[in-house]
Protein backbone atom coordinates (compact mmCIF):
# COMPACT_ATOMS: atom_id res chain seq x y z
CA UNK A 1 0.00 0.00 0.00
CA UNK A 2 1.38 3.22 -0.55
CA UNK A 3 2.68 4.99 2.36
CA UNK A 4 0.44 8.32 2.46
CA UNK A 5 -2.57 6.32 1.85
CA UNK A 6 -2.06 4.19 4.89
CA UNK A 7 -0.85 7.46 6.91
CA UNK A 8 -4.01 8.94 5.75
CA UNK A 9 -6.53 6.16 6.68
CA UNK A 10 -4.59 5.66 9.79
CA UNK A 11 -5.03 9.59 10.42
CA UNK A 12 -8.82 9.37 9.79
CA UNK A 13 -9.45 6.08 11.63
CA UNK A 14 -7.35 7.01 15.00
CA UNK A 15 -8.89 10.85 15.01
CA UNK A 16 -12.50 8.69 15.21
CA UNK A 17 -11.00 6.91 17.89
CA UNK A 18 -9.83 9.32 19.91
CA UNK A 19 -12.53 11.60 19.79
CA UNK A 20 -15.67 9.05 19.64
CA UNK A 21 -14.39 7.09 21.93
CA UNK A 22 -12.02 7.34 24.00
CA UNK A 23 -12.75 11.29 24.89
CA UNK A 24 -15.82 9.57 26.29
CA UNK A 25 -14.20 6.86 28.49
CA UNK A 26 -14.88 7.95 32.30
CA UNK A 27 -12.46 5.54 34.01
CA UNK A 28 -11.84 8.10 36.41
CA UNK A 29 -8.72 9.18 39.03
CA UNK A 30 -7.36 11.57 36.43
CA UNK A 31 -6.78 8.55 33.83
CA UNK A 32 -6.79 10.28 30.28
CA UNK A 33 -6.24 7.29 27.30
CA UNK A 34 -4.64 8.82 24.16
CA UNK A 35 -4.07 6.48 21.49
CA UNK A 36 -3.53 9.09 18.70
CA UNK A 37 -0.10 9.65 19.50
CA UNK A 38 0.84 5.73 18.02
CA UNK A 39 -0.11 7.76 14.22
CA UNK A 40 2.80 10.20 14.41
CA UNK A 41 4.83 7.05 15.79
CA UNK A 42 4.26 5.40 13.00
CA UNK A 43 4.80 8.13 9.99
CA UNK A 44 7.70 7.04 7.99
CA UNK A 45 10.81 6.93 10.30
CA UNK A 46 13.19 8.99 7.05
CA UNK A 47 10.88 11.82 7.16
CA UNK A 48 12.73 15.31 8.13
CA UNK A 49 12.10 16.28 11.41
CA UNK A 50 10.34 19.85 10.31
CA UNK A 51 7.81 17.76 8.10
CA UNK A 52 6.98 15.66 11.26
CA UNK A 53 6.25 18.48 12.95
CA UNK A 54 3.75 20.42 10.33
CA UNK A 55 2.26 16.81 10.04
CA UNK A 56 1.51 16.53 13.69
CA UNK A 57 0.67 20.41 14.57
CA UNK A 58 -2.11 19.75 12.07
CA UNK A 59 -3.06 16.57 13.46
CA UNK A 60 -3.43 17.82 16.71
CA UNK A 61 -5.66 20.63 15.57
CA UNK A 62 -7.58 18.25 14.17
CA UNK A 63 -7.92 16.24 17.45
CA UNK A 64 -8.55 19.92 19.23
CA UNK A 65 -11.08 20.92 17.08
CA UNK A 66 -13.49 17.70 18.14
CA UNK A 67 -12.49 18.06 21.86
CA UNK A 68 -12.63 21.86 22.73
CA UNK A 69 -9.16 22.06 23.24
CA UNK A 70 -7.59 24.68 21.22
CA UNK A 71 -4.11 24.25 20.68
CA UNK A 72 -3.57 21.37 23.58
CA UNK A 73 -3.33 18.52 21.72
CA UNK A 74 -1.69 19.86 18.87
CA UNK A 75 1.18 21.33 21.28
CA UNK A 76 1.50 17.87 22.79
CA UNK A 77 1.72 16.27 19.53
CA UNK A 78 4.85 18.51 17.86
CA UNK A 79 6.66 18.28 21.32
CA UNK A 80 6.11 13.96 20.30
CA UNK A 81 7.12 14.84 16.99
CA UNK A 82 10.13 17.10 18.35
CA UNK A 83 11.87 14.43 20.35
CA UNK A 84 10.52 11.23 18.35
CA UNK A 85 14.27 11.19 16.20
CA UNK A 86 16.11 12.46 19.26
CA UNK A 87 14.72 9.66 21.11
CA UNK A 88 15.55 6.84 18.05
CA UNK A 89 19.07 8.08 18.19
CA UNK A 90 19.09 7.30 21.76
CA UNK A 91 17.78 3.73 21.58
CA UNK A 92 18.71 2.77 18.36
CA UNK A 93 20.69 -0.44 17.87
CA UNK A 94 24.36 -0.07 18.31
CA UNK A 95 25.09 -0.44 14.36
CA UNK A 96 22.76 2.37 13.63
CA UNK A 97 19.36 1.33 11.95
CA UNK A 98 18.38 0.82 8.02
CA UNK A 99 15.64 2.29 6.67
CA UNK A 100 13.94 -1.09 5.39
CA UNK A 101 14.23 -2.38 9.34
CA UNK A 102 11.11 -1.39 10.96
CA UNK A 103 8.81 -3.10 7.99
CA UNK A 104 11.09 -6.22 8.60
CA UNK A 105 10.39 -6.07 12.85
CA UNK A 106 12.86 -8.37 13.79
CA UNK A 107 13.38 -9.14 17.45
CA UNK A 108 15.90 -6.05 18.25
CA UNK A 109 13.79 -4.02 15.97
CA UNK A 110 10.49 -3.96 17.97
CA UNK A 111 12.28 -4.00 21.75
CA UNK A 112 13.58 -0.53 20.13
CA UNK A 113 10.82 0.71 19.55
CA UNK A 114 8.72 0.12 22.47
CA UNK A 115 11.57 1.41 24.50
CA UNK A 116 11.36 4.59 22.37
CA UNK A 117 7.63 4.76 22.86
CA UNK A 118 7.49 4.46 26.48
CA UNK A 119 9.72 7.12 26.33
CA UNK A 120 8.29 9.47 23.68
CA UNK A 121 4.72 8.51 25.70
CA UNK A 122 5.86 9.70 29.07
CA UNK A 123 7.33 13.49 27.64
CA UNK A 124 3.88 13.51 25.81
CA UNK A 125 1.54 12.94 28.55
CA UNK A 126 3.93 14.47 30.92
CA UNK A 127 4.02 17.93 28.45
CA UNK A 128 0.49 17.43 27.79
CA UNK A 129 -1.11 17.22 32.26
CA UNK A 130 1.41 20.02 32.90
CA UNK A 131 -0.07 22.93 30.18
CA UNK A 132 -3.69 21.10 31.41
CA UNK A 133 -3.40 21.70 34.35
CA UNK A 134 -0.73 24.71 34.93
CA UNK A 135 -0.62 25.23 38.47
CA UNK A 136 2.26 23.57 40.26
CA UNK A 137 0.36 23.70 43.86
CA UNK A 138 -1.43 21.07 42.26
CA UNK A 139 1.58 18.91 41.49
CA UNK A 140 0.21 15.78 43.03
CA UNK A 141 -2.69 15.76 40.56
CA UNK A 142 -0.64 16.08 37.69
CA UNK A 143 1.89 12.97 38.74
CA UNK A 144 -0.77 11.27 39.48
CA UNK A 145 -2.61 11.72 35.84
CA UNK A 146 1.07 10.79 34.20
CA UNK A 147 1.58 7.84 36.20
CA UNK A 148 -1.59 5.96 35.79
CA UNK A 149 -2.75 7.13 31.46
CA UNK A 150 0.84 6.46 30.20
CA UNK A 151 0.24 2.64 31.08
CA UNK A 152 -2.88 2.93 29.75
CA UNK A 153 -2.19 4.46 26.25
CA UNK A 154 0.73 2.41 25.88
CA UNK A 155 -1.26 -1.23 26.33
CA UNK A 156 -3.92 0.32 24.12
CA UNK A 157 -1.96 1.30 21.35
CA UNK A 158 0.05 -2.14 22.07
CA UNK A 159 -3.33 -3.73 21.42
CA UNK A 160 -4.27 -2.01 18.82
CA UNK A 161 -0.98 -2.40 17.18
CA UNK A 162 -1.04 -5.79 17.27
CA UNK A 163 -4.13 -6.41 16.46
CA UNK A 164 -5.10 -4.20 13.39
CA UNK A 165 -1.96 -3.19 12.08
CA UNK A 166 0.07 -5.69 11.53
CA UNK A 167 -2.08 -7.70 9.20
CA UNK A 168 -1.13 -4.87 6.54
CA UNK A 169 2.37 -5.06 6.91
CA UNK A 170 2.72 -8.82 6.23
CA UNK A 171 0.48 -8.58 3.18
CA UNK A 172 2.95 -6.18 1.73
CA UNK B 1 24.29 38.03 7.15
CA UNK B 2 26.11 34.33 5.70
CA UNK B 3 26.09 33.85 9.90
CA UNK B 4 22.64 34.61 10.19
CA UNK B 5 21.96 31.96 7.44
CA UNK B 6 24.20 29.33 8.82
CA UNK B 7 22.54 29.90 12.50
CA UNK B 8 18.96 29.59 10.71
CA UNK B 9 19.85 26.31 9.27
CA UNK B 10 21.35 25.32 12.43
CA UNK B 11 18.76 25.69 14.71
CA UNK B 12 16.25 25.33 12.30
CA UNK B 13 14.47 22.65 13.83
CA UNK B 14 13.95 24.05 17.29
CA UNK B 15 12.37 26.86 15.67
CA UNK B 16 9.76 25.82 13.95
CA UNK B 17 9.34 23.49 17.19
CA UNK B 18 9.00 26.75 19.11
CA UNK B 19 6.95 28.99 16.39
CA UNK B 20 4.74 25.80 16.50
CA UNK B 21 4.47 25.90 20.27
CA UNK B 22 3.88 29.53 20.32
CA UNK B 23 0.83 28.87 17.68
CA UNK B 24 -0.49 26.04 19.57
CA UNK B 25 -0.22 27.58 23.46
CA UNK B 26 -1.47 31.00 22.37
CA UNK B 27 -4.67 29.57 20.90
CA UNK B 28 -5.26 27.50 23.90
CA UNK B 29 -4.56 29.99 26.89
CA UNK B 30 -6.57 33.06 25.21
CA UNK B 31 -8.94 31.35 22.26
CA UNK B 32 -12.18 33.07 23.58
CA UNK B 33 -10.84 36.23 22.30
CA UNK B 34 -10.49 35.47 18.85
CA UNK B 35 -13.94 34.91 16.82
CA UNK B 36 -11.94 33.46 14.03
CA UNK B 37 -10.74 30.28 16.18
CA UNK B 38 -14.07 29.00 16.74
CA UNK B 39 -13.91 27.38 13.70
CA UNK B 40 -11.32 24.72 15.74
CA UNK B 41 -14.11 24.10 18.02
CA UNK B 42 -16.74 21.82 18.23
CA UNK B 43 -19.30 24.68 17.49
CA UNK B 44 -18.18 24.68 13.80
CA UNK B 45 -19.52 23.23 10.69
CA UNK B 46 -18.25 20.10 9.94
CA UNK B 47 -17.29 19.42 13.66
CA UNK B 48 -20.37 19.73 15.16
CA UNK B 49 -22.15 17.64 12.20
CA UNK B 50 -19.95 14.76 13.48
CA UNK B 51 -20.99 15.91 17.22
CA UNK B 52 -24.22 15.92 16.15
CA UNK B 53 -24.38 12.47 14.83
CA UNK B 54 -22.59 10.80 17.67
CA UNK B 55 -25.50 12.51 19.97
CA UNK B 56 -27.92 10.96 17.76
CA UNK B 57 -26.37 7.57 18.88
CA UNK B 58 -25.55 8.16 22.54
CA UNK B 59 -28.74 10.02 23.47
CA UNK B 60 -30.61 6.37 23.39
CA UNK B 61 -28.50 5.08 25.80
CA UNK B 62 -29.92 7.77 28.37
CA UNK B 63 -33.32 7.79 27.34
CA UNK B 64 -35.10 6.32 30.21
CA UNK B 65 -32.73 8.82 32.36
CA UNK B 66 -33.66 11.87 30.50
CA UNK B 67 -37.76 10.37 30.54
CA UNK B 68 -37.17 10.39 34.03
CA UNK B 69 -36.07 13.64 34.22
CA UNK B 70 -38.77 15.66 31.97
CA UNK B 71 -41.13 13.39 33.95
CA UNK B 72 -40.11 14.96 37.35
CA UNK B 73 -39.74 18.18 35.91
CA UNK B 74 -43.29 17.58 34.46
CA UNK B 75 -44.56 16.98 38.15
CA UNK B 76 -42.97 19.93 39.65
CA UNK B 77 -44.43 22.19 37.38
CA UNK B 78 -47.73 21.10 37.52
CA UNK B 79 -47.84 21.39 41.33
CA UNK B 80 -46.99 25.32 40.13
CA UNK B 81 -50.34 25.62 38.36
CA UNK B 82 -52.86 27.37 39.88
CA UNK B 83 -54.90 24.34 38.88
CA UNK B 84 -53.34 21.81 41.70
CA UNK B 85 -53.75 24.77 44.40
CA UNK B 86 -56.86 25.52 46.20
CA UNK B 87 -58.29 28.65 45.94
CA UNK B 88 -58.27 30.48 49.50
CA UNK B 89 -60.80 33.44 48.56
CA UNK B 90 -62.27 33.15 45.05
CA UNK B 91 -61.99 36.20 42.57
CA UNK B 92 -57.98 37.22 43.60
CA UNK B 93 -56.62 35.78 40.70
CA UNK B 94 -55.54 37.61 38.44
CA UNK B 95 -53.67 36.97 35.39
CA UNK B 96 -52.02 39.88 34.64
CA UNK B 97 -50.14 40.71 37.60
CA UNK B 98 -48.92 43.70 38.83
CA UNK B 99 -46.97 42.84 41.59
CA UNK B 100 -44.80 40.29 39.68
CA UNK B 101 -43.35 41.37 36.67
CA UNK B 102 -41.07 38.67 34.64
CA UNK B 103 -37.27 39.47 35.51
CA UNK B 104 -35.61 35.56 34.50
CA UNK B 105 -36.62 33.56 30.78
CA UNK B 106 -35.61 30.40 29.68
CA UNK B 107 -34.46 29.31 26.56
CA UNK B 108 -34.50 25.26 26.52
CA UNK B 109 -31.33 23.52 24.43
CA UNK B 110 -29.95 20.10 23.96
CA UNK B 111 -26.49 19.29 25.40
CA UNK B 112 -24.69 17.39 22.42
CA UNK B 113 -21.37 17.22 24.12
CA UNK B 114 -19.69 17.21 27.37
CA UNK B 115 -16.79 16.41 29.39
CA UNK B 116 -16.41 16.00 32.89
CA UNK B 117 -12.65 14.63 33.39
CA UNK B 118 -10.91 17.77 32.38
CA UNK B 119 -9.40 20.23 34.37
CA UNK B 120 -11.65 22.84 33.22
CA UNK B 121 -14.84 20.71 31.21
CA UNK B 122 -16.89 22.49 28.11
CA UNK B 123 -20.80 21.50 27.39
CA UNK B 124 -21.82 21.88 23.69
CA UNK B 125 -25.68 22.78 22.98
CA UNK B 126 -27.53 23.35 20.23
CA UNK B 127 -28.56 26.82 19.83
CA UNK B 128 -26.20 29.91 19.74
CA UNK B 129 -26.57 33.87 18.60
CA UNK B 130 -29.46 32.92 15.82
CA UNK B 131 -31.36 32.40 19.21
CA UNK B 132 -30.06 35.37 21.01
CA UNK B 133 -28.11 33.59 23.62
CA UNK B 134 -24.84 36.07 24.88
CA UNK B 135 -21.44 35.26 26.75
CA UNK B 136 -22.58 35.09 30.13
CA UNK B 137 -25.62 33.97 30.49
CA UNK B 138 -26.38 31.21 33.49
CA UNK B 139 -27.11 27.42 32.23
CA UNK B 140 -28.66 24.97 34.26
CA UNK B 141 -30.98 21.57 34.00
CA UNK B 142 -33.83 20.33 35.86
CA UNK B 143 -31.55 19.28 38.70
CA UNK B 144 -29.43 22.25 39.37
CA UNK B 145 -26.37 24.46 38.10
CA UNK B 146 -24.58 23.17 34.68
CA UNK B 147 -22.48 26.42 33.96
CA UNK B 148 -22.17 29.71 32.35
CA UNK B 149 -22.07 30.83 28.53
CA UNK B 150 -18.52 30.72 27.35
CA UNK B 151 -18.18 30.94 23.49
CA UNK B 152 -21.44 31.61 20.97
CA UNK B 153 -21.30 30.57 17.78
CA UNK B 154 -24.16 31.13 15.16
CA UNK B 155 -26.04 27.70 15.46
CA UNK B 156 -24.19 25.96 18.66
CA UNK B 157 -22.69 27.53 21.98
CA UNK B 158 -19.58 26.73 24.61
CA UNK B 159 -20.81 26.30 28.06
CA UNK B 160 -17.79 26.04 30.79
CA UNK B 161 -19.32 24.02 33.44
CA UNK B 162 -19.21 23.80 36.94
CA UNK B 163 -16.37 21.45 36.65
CA UNK B 164 -13.79 24.40 36.00
CA UNK B 165 -10.93 26.19 37.30
CA UNK B 166 -12.30 29.35 38.11
CA UNK B 167 -15.91 28.85 37.54
CA UNK B 168 -16.54 31.55 40.95
CA UNK B 169 -20.31 31.19 40.90
CA UNK B 170 -22.08 32.59 44.16
CA UNK B 171 -23.88 30.48 46.06
CA UNK B 172 -25.04 30.39 49.63
CA UNK B 173 -26.54 27.83 52.04
CA UNK B 174 -30.27 27.10 51.56
CA UNK B 175 -30.35 27.60 55.69
CA UNK B 176 -28.44 30.38 57.62
CA UNK B 177 -27.78 32.17 54.44
CA UNK B 178 -24.42 31.96 54.41
CA UNK B 179 -22.36 32.71 50.81
CA UNK B 180 -19.42 31.52 48.98
CA UNK B 181 -18.02 30.95 45.87
CA UNK B 182 -18.19 28.02 43.82
CA UNK B 183 -14.52 25.85 42.99
CA UNK B 184 -13.42 22.64 41.42
CA UNK B 185 -10.56 21.06 42.25
CA UNK B 186 -10.05 19.06 39.69
CA UNK B 187 -10.42 15.84 40.89
CA UNK B 188 -13.69 14.16 41.11
CA UNK B 189 -16.51 15.10 38.80
CA UNK B 190 -19.28 14.42 41.37
CA UNK B 191 -17.59 16.68 44.21
CA UNK B 192 -17.27 20.03 43.72
CA UNK B 193 -15.98 22.81 46.68
CA UNK B 194 -17.54 26.58 48.14
CA UNK B 195 -14.64 28.87 49.32
CA UNK B 196 -15.00 31.99 51.92
CA UNK B 197 -17.78 30.55 54.38
CA UNK B 198 -15.98 31.30 58.06
CA UNK B 199 -15.78 28.27 60.42
CA UNK B 200 -17.82 29.85 62.72
CA UNK B 201 -21.30 28.56 61.11
CA UNK B 202 -22.64 25.63 62.09
CA UNK B 203 -23.36 23.58 58.85
CA UNK B 204 -24.78 20.47 58.95
CA UNK B 205 -23.84 17.37 56.71
CA UNK B 206 -27.11 16.95 53.86
CA UNK B 207 -27.84 20.60 53.96
CA UNK B 208 -28.52 21.69 50.41
CA UNK B 209 -26.56 24.70 48.72
CA UNK B 210 -28.52 26.87 45.75
CA UNK B 211 -27.65 29.97 43.73
CA UNK B 212 -27.21 33.21 45.64
CA UNK B 213 -28.17 34.81 42.35
CA UNK B 214 -26.16 38.39 43.26
CA UNK B 215 -24.64 38.87 39.94
CA UNK B 216 -28.02 38.06 37.59
CA UNK B 217 -26.31 35.00 36.00
CA UNK B 218 -28.76 32.99 38.01
CA UNK B 219 -32.02 33.43 40.03
CA UNK B 220 -31.93 33.07 43.24
CA UNK B 221 -32.20 29.41 44.49
CA UNK B 222 -31.48 26.78 41.87
CA UNK B 223 -30.00 23.66 43.29
CA UNK B 224 -26.30 23.50 43.66
CA UNK B 225 -25.51 20.27 45.47
CA UNK B 226 -25.62 19.12 49.01
CA UNK B 227 -23.01 18.79 51.70
CA UNK B 228 -21.18 16.23 51.96
CA UNK B 229 -18.23 16.86 54.39
CA UNK B 230 -16.58 20.23 55.94
CA UNK B 231 -12.53 20.65 57.04
CA UNK B 232 -10.84 23.04 58.25
CA UNK B 233 -8.57 25.09 56.21
CA UNK B 234 -5.62 25.52 57.00
CA UNK B 235 -3.93 28.84 58.38
CA UNK B 236 -7.15 30.39 57.77
CA UNK B 237 -10.62 30.99 59.64
CA UNK B 238 -12.40 29.65 56.43
CA UNK B 239 -14.31 25.90 55.75
CA UNK B 240 -13.39 23.85 52.91
CA UNK B 241 -16.98 22.46 52.17
CA UNK B 242 -17.09 19.81 49.53
CA UNK B 243 -20.67 19.26 48.02
CA UNK B 244 -22.43 16.37 45.90
CA UNK B 245 -23.29 18.03 43.02
CA UNK B 246 -27.51 18.14 42.42
CA UNK B 247 -26.47 17.85 38.56
CA UNK B 248 -25.36 14.51 37.21
CA UNK B 249 -22.76 15.63 34.17
CA UNK B 250 -22.25 12.20 32.74
CA UNK B 251 -26.16 12.38 31.56
CA UNK B 252 -27.39 15.59 31.74
CA UNK B 253 -28.84 16.22 28.35
CA UNK B 254 -31.69 19.14 28.82
CA UNK B 255 -30.75 22.32 29.91
CA UNK B 256 -32.27 25.78 29.93
CA UNK B 257 -30.18 29.08 29.41
CA UNK B 258 -31.33 32.22 31.64
CA UNK B 259 -31.80 35.34 29.86
CA UNK B 260 -32.02 38.10 32.66
CA UNK B 261 -34.16 41.10 30.96
CA UNK B 262 -32.43 43.50 33.72
CA UNK B 263 -28.84 42.59 33.02
CA UNK B 264 -28.14 45.73 31.76
CA UNK B 265 -29.73 47.89 34.02
CA UNK B 266 -28.07 45.75 37.17
CA UNK B 267 -24.66 45.99 34.84
CA UNK B 268 -25.53 49.84 34.09
CA UNK B 269 -25.49 50.28 37.95
CA UNK B 270 -22.72 48.04 38.94
CA UNK B 271 -20.30 50.30 36.63
CA UNK B 272 -21.42 53.35 38.04
CA UNK B 273 -19.60 51.90 41.44
CA UNK B 274 -16.23 54.46 40.90
CA UNK B 275 -13.34 52.22 40.81
CA UNK B 276 -11.02 51.42 43.75
CA UNK B 277 -8.25 53.89 42.40
CA UNK B 278 -10.11 56.66 43.95
CA UNK B 279 -9.94 55.01 47.43
CA UNK B 280 -6.67 55.16 47.22
CA UNK B 281 -6.26 58.77 46.68
CA UNK B 282 -8.44 59.56 49.58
Amino acid sequence: MNVIVSNSIRFVLLVLVQVLILNNLEVGAGIYPMLYPLFILLLPIEMATVTLMFVSFFFGLTIDAFSNTFGLHASAAVVFAFFRPLVFKLFAPRDGFEMGEMNAMNLLAVRWFIVSYIVLLFIHHTWFFIIEVFKWNEFLLILQKIILSVPISFGLSLLVRTAFMDKSKKER
Amino acid sequence: MRNLLAFFQRFRIFLVFVLLQIVALSTYVRYSEFARLQALSTISGINSSVMSVRNDVVKHFNLEETNKQLAWENAWLKQQLKLSNYQLKKGFVAIDDTLYNQQYKYIPATAINSTFDKRNNYMTIDIGSNHGIKRGWGVFSSKGVVGIVHTVGKRYSLVKTILSKNINIDVMLDKGGAFGLLKWDGENAKYVQISGISNDMRIKKWSTVSTKGGSGIFPRGIPVGKVVEKRFMEGRPLWDIHLLTAVDFRTVQQVYVVKNIHLDELEQLQDAIPADKEEEDL
